[in-house]
């Protein structure tokens, strides 16, 4: 892993606060990443995905004004969005099972619970470009599979339906 | 007839590899000693940085005790939560405890329920003691005993809150 070229990455990194900005930002940058933008609100943020199309977004979950989950729901559906596929690291404090699925049923490929560390943001980094995961589109739901299954892995009917559990009961 | 809903699931391409490349085996330990050196550099900081969002939790205190409506203890939660998360890594985990304690009470009482007061404000006061006094210990029987007693306060609140069924009759 030692040859990444992160000097090719473009990161957006989304916090309200100034500091862990700066944190995460002088991580980043220690690793390579030249071009990081910042945005301080969810509204800055789209408007910067918009004008820079960033490979990867590196994003907290509680601002004020629109949410990471609001931020990545428009990424994964809104139509003007610029890569709906674009890999997203939630930094959170949020620790419990209930905030992660919420986290997962938005669209997040992968978190970082605070407090932040060099080697979980590298152990993330590496996790998006070598274990990216397939993507799933249903009637109510676009983003990430919240399985690390293969997509080669399943063919048919949506597996949670009543007629899908009785045809495997049989 | 089953139905059957519309379901894709594919593989996008991995632009993201294609770009960056790497992949060869082994950890970077060239890259991670570079960032955990530029970590060494900013905890000169760190202080400065906690002081202000000591200050910012005594402002979103303020605003909440002046008009306690939504907004402002959305703000009040925000605060918390944020201190919460970030204290650790500005080598203040007790600080980063009584927050949590903070974010729990106000985050699991019911919307409209009236936060009290006084306990918010024992633990703002408890997070400004630890930051005067620099207390970074875990294991400091003194902190350890006023963390066990505010999440013993919050938990009576909390209780109370569940048993009572109504909000905002009992707290203020």
């Amino acid at each position: 892993m030692g040859d990444y070229r992160f000097d090719r990455l473009k990161v957006l990194v989304v916090d309200d606060n100034v500091h862990m900005r700066k944190l995460v930002t002088t991580i980043l940058q220690a690793f390579g990443v030249v071009q990081i933008m910042e945005a301080d609100s969810g509204d800055r943020a789209w408007a910067s995905l918009r004008d820079t199309n960033p490979d990867v977004v590196v994003l907290d979950w509680v601002m004020e004004g629109m949410s990471g989950l609001d931020l990545i729901r428009m990424i994964r559906t809104n139509p003007q969005a610029p890569n709906p596929f674009v890999p997203v690291i939630m930094l959170t404090g949020h620790t419990s099972l209930d905030h992660v699925r919420q986290a997962r049923d938005a669209g997040v490929n992968e978190f970082i619970v605070k407090p932040v560390s060099v080697k979980t943001m590298m152990s993330r980094l590496v996790a998006v470009i070598e274990q990216p995961r397939p993507y799933v589109r249903t009637g109510g739901f676009f983003g990430p599979c919240r399985r690390r299954r293969s997509a080669d892995e399943y063919h048919g009917p949506e597996r949670r339906s009543e007629t899908a559990k009785k045809q495997a009961a049989e | 007839m089953a139905r059957q809903k519309p379901i894709e699931l594919f593989m996008p391409p991995n632009m993201l590899k294609a770009k960056v490349g790497g992949g060869k085996g082994g950890v970077d330990m060239a890259a991670i000693q570079r960032a955990e050196q530029a970590m060494d550099a900013l905890k000169g900081e760190f202080d400065d940085w906690i002081a202000t969002d000591v200050k910012a939790l005594i402002a979103a205190r303020a605003r909440y005790a002046a008009t306690p409506d939504d907004e402002a203890r959305a703000a009040l939660l925000r605060t918390a939560h944020d201190i919460k998360g970030q204290a650790p890594t500005f080598n203040f985990p007790l600080i980063a405890r009584v927050a949590s304690s903070l974010t729990r009470m106000i985050g699991d009482l019911p919307p409209g329920a009236a936060i009290p007061l006084q306990l918010v404000d024992a633990h703002v006061n408890a997070i400004q003691v630890i930051h005067k006094q620099g207390l970074k210990d875990t294991g400091d029987k003194i902190a350890q005993a006023l963390c066990a007693e505010l999440d013993a306060r919050v938990d009576e609140v909390l209780t109370a809150k569940a048993q009572s069924g109504k909000s905002g009759s009992i707290f203020r």
